[in-house]
């Protein structure tokens, strides 16, 4: 079991990123903090240790998406879902940037994953790749076409 | 860094994990790091432990299951020259306690084991022992009581031993209720169905008398008794009339 320090590290390293992931996945505040600890929740029980603080950021982006995954397959039997997951933030969002969010967030689930890793986590498709267990190519089209559809949504000026 | 990346940065940079939101999480994770070292015995590294704990018990649970089996006595014999022994039989012939009724008895049982072998090694033990020997005399008798539900059979296999048969002894069976009316006169049911023989004669004769004397000297009152009585009878069954027979005694005055 993870010291109290370590955890308390974590919380201040990856607080936020893992908060973005589930923002990406899910659909509403109540789900995404359920999720977001139990993604802490499994790095407190997690026996393992990590090589590198690239290696760790790395495992708690693979484990966040594993548990948003796994609360939509758990959501999917569920008749209704309130669609609040940026309530919090719709005060501080000016309008393009809640447009981009919302565009984002409408984009196929595969698609939001690349989209956030390669555009806000800078990762590169070899690493995304990894994070997901995708192979490269697959990576270099989902973001092909993720980049398509933001473009047909969002106008012309995206690359 | 394109304009996409900038705009798609910009869109997310505000969405953060809030101070409530960080803060609830840790105490959750502090609460479950509690129950989680509450409940260490329940955690992985510990099952095979468990498995282990609980395969001993069961182990304990047949062991001494087993051994209460093989320790509830089912029969009783009482071996009464001068010393008095009490031995206890389980279900499988075995010994399981032998008991010195008065001091000669506890003597010899200091230095004779008589316990877990068969009733038939015991008492032939007991008979090739030079220092229970030195008890069988011209002027002694040797009797041996059983209480069981199988007494005959297990009488027939005491008088089949070649030492007990050269031993001139008297056998018989007797039943719980002398038995414990004899515990409660701290005396061996052997010596204490004689006791009920001779009081039948001797209406003088108590348990304390019979405490002090010897089953020679029992058996030799009982005959006289009889033979006192029996001044103008017939004379049956004179001498050892019980000898190598055995008869019922209820224990009931």
């Amino acid at each position: 079991m993870k010291s109290t320090e370590d955890v308390n590290r974590v919380m201040e390293a990856y607080a936020d990123m893992v908060r973005r992931i589930c923002v990406v996945h899910l659909k509403n505040k109540y789900d995404t903090e359920d999720v977001f600890q139990n993604v802490f929740m499994k790095y407190l029980l997690y026996e393992g240790s990590f090589e590198s603080s690239e290696h760790e950021k790395a495992w708690f982006v693979r484990v966040t998406i594993n548990a948003c995954t796994d609360w939509l397959r758990a959501l999917s039997r569920r008749k209704w879902v309130s669609l609040d997951v940026l309530a919090e933030e719709s005060t501080v969002l000016d309008n393009p940037s809640k447009e981009i969010l919302e565009t984002v967030l409408k984009l196929p689930e595969k698609y939001r994953d690349v989209i956030y890793l390669f555009y806000y986590e800078e990762y590169s498709a070899v690493e995304i790749a990894k994070i997901l267990g995708k192979k490269e190519n697959t990576v270099y089209t989902w973001l092909s076409r993720a980049k398509d559809i933001l473009r047909e949504k969002l106008g012309g000026e995206w690359s | 860094m394109s304009s996409t990346q900038n705009r798609i940065q910009k869109s997310m940079e505000n969405i953060r994990a809030t101070e409530d939101m960080k803060q609830n999480t840790l105490r959750y994770l502090e609460m479950q790091r509690a129950r989680q070292n509450h409940s260490i015995f329940h955690q992985k590294p510990y099952a095979t432990l468990r498995y282990a704990v609980a395969i001993i018990c069961v182990f304990l649970l047949a062991g001494v299951s087993g051994y209460s089996v093989y320790s509830r006595p089912v029969s009783y014999i009482s071996i009464d020259v001068n010393p008095s022994i009490e031995l206890a039989i389980n279900r499988f012939d075995r010994v399981v306690s032998a008991k010195g009724y008065n001091a000669d008895g506890q003597d010899i049982l200091q230095h004779v084991s008589l316990k877990n072998i068969s009733y038939l090694q015991a008492i032939d033990r007991l008979l090739q022992d030079a220092y229970y020997s030195r008890f069988l005399n011209r002027d002694s008798q040797l009797v041996v009581t059983v209480v069981s539900e199988h007494s005959d059979a297990m009488l027939e296999q005491i008088h089949a031993n070649n030492s007990f048969q050269a031993l001139d002894a008297l056998t018989y069976s007797s039943d719980t209720a002398c038995m414990n009316e004899a515990h409660q006169h701290e005396m061996s049911f052997g010596k204490y169905r004689a006791f009920l023989e001779l009081s039948q004669y001797d209406a003088d004769i108590t348990v304390e008398d019979c405490h002090r004397m010897s089953m020679g000297e029992i058996q030799n009152r009982i005959k006289s008794c009889q033979g006192h009585n029996r001044k103008n009878v017939t004379e049956e069954n004179s001498g050892k009339g019980h000898q190598y027979k055995h008869s019922k005694s209820h224990g009931h005055h």
